[in-house]
């Protein structure tokens, strides 16, 4: 009996102990706190149908939504302003002409207690001369009261007095409250307040710039403001003529946060992550969702509101897909509705693991998940408060299990990564989608294998160079740190490159190539070596901080590059015309030589747009790579490709590569008054004192930036690697000082940093 | 005799068959409801340390023997041979060795001989017994910026041989930088040995010691044959907690110098230390268990040397 008690006893504890191994290894990724939701909000997307170039102001009456907009009419070459009225919930727009005469800006729409709408404007006038040219300009502000239904101006109100009458007044915020009374705010942190009836009824003066005013649901206006701790929220007392104290439970510090109008709540408050509602009776915040839940882009969101029928709306511009297609910016009307959980399809959930959330992934993101029907990718940012913290917390998840499906891999050591075997080769899925490897760049799939394995994905790179004059290094692709301590200790430079520093002159030299002193292989450090000690002594030739007191007064960097005052520029290479530029700037043919290094390949590939590693350890491989894949996807990569030079890097797929180039060289014509085709400039580039105008490139120049790409075949050294920098830095510190000699000094940082090969080996 | 007794107690047994039932079902119940209770008792602390001690053990085992946590392949002892082979693991264990060998002696005799001292009649008694406890209250990080002062290389030390016309000294980055920390070790730990060392000296009975200088015994006879045997438990177990100490000393050059110091500073816990930060949990947990090993094997050893000298006293 005994026996068998111990037995269990015995028992119950291995299983404890098996539990605890268990848990360790789980490869479940832990759902989130609150992760199962009882509610969703689905987006449903409507086009507003307006066609405009901007909007300028936006005022929501009821369900009905106001917008200022202005288009450029090409036919009379002249621009076209009107009122826009579209009704949310039965999906009506109409047009409205608006009968405002000159030159104004719509600083605020608000509706006025009578049911017209009131449009807070500045309207600028100008005298000219004989010729046409602007001799001088004045501004006034007016108080327009606008008929909603036709768009008629039924009143006009000079406020120039009612703002201060100065010269440089402007109206900056503009609201209505719930008696009718009007509120306009000064650039100077000055709030005016009219009654209904357009009669003055006092001024308030706060010390802190105001970030926005807007009336409250139950009718009362707020303003905010960043105060000591954070943003306040205060109300605007009528009665006392002064700011009420700051209301409670905003929250946020200093982050950015915006108050939208809402039905069912006090306000409805927007960052850059989230919106909530809050609550002026509780003086507490609800949040809502996610922006990424509901596939919109936060950056995107010009406008919102809530409905009557409880549904959020928002106003979206893509601003990326304006600028990008040159085309009229695109604006949308996104509706929010509140949905059980239960009726909605359910996705398959990929997660994303990133220190910080780059803007294209975000947009990649969004767009897949607004596409696919299968899986929906999830963001996990780490870096909440400070890098090392976001790192520690990201290795805590690789080693529990709960590793993120998609690693982003730019802020992190891919080699250490790739190594552990937490990177799944990704050879095999392009195979098995039908990507082509050779269609790719070889050298930039190579830079992203471990033994053989695809481990990264990228999908833009530009290449991080180093250049000097050919008539001064001649024309060579790379240089070895002797050679190039050689070099420019003959030359004497009063600077190597622009701002150099003691640190800058480490990392040119030693951290961007920081394995050319150590051999892994044999684990033999060479910090005591030649190149090292002569590294030192030259770094010991450069003032430790740049001094940017001088800024104003130095010469153009063109200037002293042209003179030899500057031998080097340390930039990035993201498109042709950038090189075009780089060559202008120094008047002769450039070396690119990158950093030293002893194979003479010292040009860097430096991933732009995301760098991506699928986990091992993922039980959903197949849905990450549907993510994935979208990087290096035809479609994706020729969207790179842009008429106006790109300039975000090189695509990595060679026919849009191809593509970029042959726009890159395609001439751009006008007519001149002889009906002549004359080639003109694509653009205008420029550097400091330099500016120059980009013409098609020719096709020695497209050569070179070609040459240049192939060139580079290795990724930044483990600069990123702080042990290794803080040892140098620490031990080089009396060097510099005149306390120890080079060789002593090199003596310290080859023993610690032995340490650290020794460990890793 | 011997079979009266027994046939005695034989009697016993069959006089009381009844009453001894009875006896016997009430006190097998209470024994059980005591058994309960100490179990109940018993439970928190007994599920802590399997929690907190055994459980993480288990965990550090299991990581010894895969290839790293994240793919957990088993690999059995490779993880052990690739570690003992590693030259920074050599090099770390090298140093705690030679640091231990050295300072933990030194913190037991010093502490001792200053107990000794302070037991004695000398003035100023309870001043030098503060002045050597007072490195205890002073917090790690002030202690280390105070030795950062004193052995910069433009620290008081190398002032002070500046003065006598000796070259500087790199103590932080030479060999002369386990000495430094010798010295730190030291600074720090003799008062609190030396408070254990009092007491147990206070707690040797006067008689024998009288007795002792009544039989002419000389004061070194009495210190090698009375004190030092009737302090054997507690010269264990300082020197214990000063082996324990010792590999603690991370913390002290860890702060002074950071992840990687001088290779005369890089301690096991370094080793550890880094290979943790970098997923290298295998490294990790296989160089803890051989520390662990040869940590049971010396407080092994001394527990048999102390029952070797001191069973006499004891109880």
């Amino acid at each position: 009996m005994k026996k068998s008690k111990k037995l269990i006893l015995a028992g119950l504890v291995l299983s404890a102990l098996l539990a605890g191994l268990s848990g360790c290894k789980g490869k479940e990724p832990q759902k989130e706190e609150g992760e199962t939701k009882e509610f969703v909000y689905v987006p449903e997307y409507v086009d507003i149908d307006i066609e405009c170039d901007y909007i300028y102001a936006m005022a929501a009456v009821g369900d009905e939504l106001y917008m200022n907009a202005v288009a450029w009419d090409d036919e009379e070459d002249e621009r076209h302003e009107f009122l826009y009225k579209y009704n949310m919930l039965e999906s009506k727009g109409e047009q409205l002409p608006i009968a405002l005469e000159g030159d104004y800006n719509v600083a605020g729409m608000a509706m006025g207690s009578d049911g017209n709408l009131l449009m807070a404007v500045s309207r600028y006038e100008y005298d000219t001369d004989e010729n046409g040219e602007i001799t001088d300009s004045r501004s006034t502000l007016e108080l327009i009261t606008v008929s909603p239904s036709d768009g008629s101006v039924k009143n006009t109100m000079d406020l120039t007095e009612v703002m201060g009458g100065g010269e440089n007044a402007y109206i900056q915020q503009f609201t209505v409250d719930g008696q009718g009374n009007i509120y306009l705010s000064d650039g100077n942190s000055g709030i005016h307040v009219l009654d209904k009836d357009l009669k003055k009824i006092c001024d308030i003066t706060t010390d802190n710039w105001i970030n926005s005013m807007l009336a409250s649901n139950e009718g009362d206006v707020y303003i905010s403001s960043y105060g000591e701790t954070g943003m306040e929220l205060k109300m605007v007392d009528l009665a006392g003529k002064k700011l009420g104290e700051a209301v409670q439970g905003v929250g946020g510090g200093f982050g950015n946060r915006e108050f939208f109008p809402s039905v069912s709540q006090s306000f409805l408050v927007r960052n850059s992550e989230q919106i909530s509602y809050y609550d002026l009776e509780a003086q507490a915040t609800q949040d809502l969702y996610k922006w990424l839940d509901v596939d919109i882009n936060s950056e995107n969101v010009n406008y919102m509101g809530e409905l009557s029928d409880g549904r959020i709306w928002a106003v979206t511009r893509d601003y990326e897909a304006s600028a990008s297609t040159s085309g009229g910016p695109e604006y949308e009307l996104v509706l929010l509705s509140r949905k059980d959980a239960a009726e909605v399809a359910e996705k398959q959930e990929i997660l994303y693991g990133t220190m910080w959330l780059d803007s294209n992934v975000k947009r990649n993101i969004i767009n897949f998940n607004k596409s696919n029907s299968q899986y929906r990718i999830t963001v996990k940012e780490y870096v909440t408060e400070d890098f090392q913290s976001g790192i520690t917390q990201f290795n805590a998840d690789l080693t529990t299990g709960d590793c993120p499906d998609i690693i982003e891999l730019s802020s992190l050591d891919f080699s250490q990564y790739a190594s552990k075997g937490i990177l799944e080769d990704l050879y095999p899925y392009m195979e098995k989608s039908g990507i082509n490897k050779d269609d790719y760049l070889e050298n930039i799939l190579k830079a992203y294998e471990w033994d053989g394995k695809l481990c990264g994905l990228i999908p833009r790179f530009y290449i991080s160079t180093s250049m000097a004059k050919v008539s001064q290094v001649g024309d060579v692709t790379g240089w070895t740190l002797e050679e190039m301590l050689d070099f420019a200790e003959t030359k004497e430079p009063e600077q190597l490159f622009q701002g150099s520093t003691r640190d800058g002159i480490f990392y040119y030299c030693i951290y961007n190539n920081i394995d050319e002193f150590i051999n892994w292989e044999t684990g033999e450090c060479m910090f005591t070596g030649e190149g090292f000690i002569r590294t030192l002594e030259f770094a010991a030739k450069f003032p430790e901080e740049y001094n940017y007191n001088e800024e104003e007064e130095r010469e153009g960097i063109a200037s002293q590059i042209r003179n030899d005052k500057i031998l080097l520029m340390q930039n990035s290479i993201s498109s042709v015309q950038e090189y075009q530029m780089m060559n202008g700037m120094f008047g002769e043919k450039i070396a690119f030589l990158g950093y030293p290094n002893s194979e003479r390949k010292g040009n860097l590939i430096q991933p732009t747009g995301g760098c991506m590693g699928l986990s091992s350890k993922s039980d959903k491989k197949d849905g990450a790579w549907e993510f994935m894949k979208t990087m290096i996807s035809k479609e994706y990569q020729d969207s790179f490709s842009d008429e106006r030079g790109g300039g975000w890097g090189f695509p990595v797929r060679k026919d849009a590569l191809e593509k970029q180039f042959e726009k890159d060289m395609a001439p751009e014509y006008y007519e001149d008054e002889n009906g002549e085709k004359v080639e003109q400039p694509k653009t205008t580039w420029g550097w400091d004192d330099f500016e120059m105008e980009i013409m098609a490139a020719t096709q020695e120049e497209v050569d070179g930036v070609k040459a240049l790409i192939v060139s580079a075949e290795k990724l930044p050294g483990n600069s990123n690697d702080e042990q290794l920098t803080n040892i140098i830095t620490e031990e080089s510190a009396p060097f510099f000082k005149g306390q120890k000699t080079a060789k002593d000094t090199a003596a310290v940082i080859q023993n610690r940093i032995q340490i650290y090969v020794n460990e890793n080996r | 005799m011997h079979f009266s007794i027994k046939g005695k107690k034989e009697e016993g047994l069959k006089l009381k068959p009844l009453k001894k039932g009875k006896k016997s079902g009430s006190s097998s119940q209470r024994t059980r409801k005591g058994k309960l209770i100490s179990a109940g008792y018993l439970f928190p602390s007994a599920f802590g340390v399997l929690l907190f001690f055994v459980l993480p053990f288990m965990i550090v085992i299991y990581y010894s023997m895969i290839d790293n946590p994240i793919s957990h392949e088993f690999v059995f002892f490779d993880n052990f041979v690739s570690v003992f082979n590693n030259s920074a693991f050599q090099q770390a264990a090298k140093n705690t060795m030679a640091f231990s060998a050295v300072a933990v002696p030194l913190a037991v005799v010093l502490s001792l001989l200053l107990a000794m001292m302070l037991e004695s009649n000398i003035p100023f008694k309870s001043q030098f017994r503060t002045f050597f406890l007072s490195p205890m209250m002073v917090p790690i990080a002030s202690v280390v910026l105070i030795w950062q002062v004193l052995f910069h290389y433009n620290g008081m030390m190398n002032e002070v041989m500046g003065l006598f016309q000796q070259d500087k000294v790199d103590w932080l980055n030479s060999s002369y930088a386990q000495v430094v920390i010798v010295v730190l070790f030291l600074w720090k730990n003799l008062g609190y040995n030396m408070i254990l060392f009092m007491a147990a000296l206070s707690s040797i009975p006067k008689d024998i010691l009288e007795v002792a200088v009544l039989e002419s015994a000389t004061p070194a006879q009495t210190f090698f044959h009375i004190k030092l045997r009737y302090m054997s438990s507690t010269i264990l177990f300082v020197t214990i907690m000063s082996l324990i100490n010792s590999f603690k000393v991370f913390r002290e050059i860890y702060l002074l110098k950071g992840d990687y110091p001088y290779d005369t500073m890089y301690m096991l816990q370094h080793f550890m230390n880094n290979t943790f930060s970098r997923l290298d949990y295998q490294k990790m947990s296989a160089a803890a268990i051989m520390m662990a090993i040869v940590m049971v094997a010396i407080i092994g050893i001394l527990f048999l040397t102390e029952n070797y000298f001191g069973k006499d006293v004891e109880g």
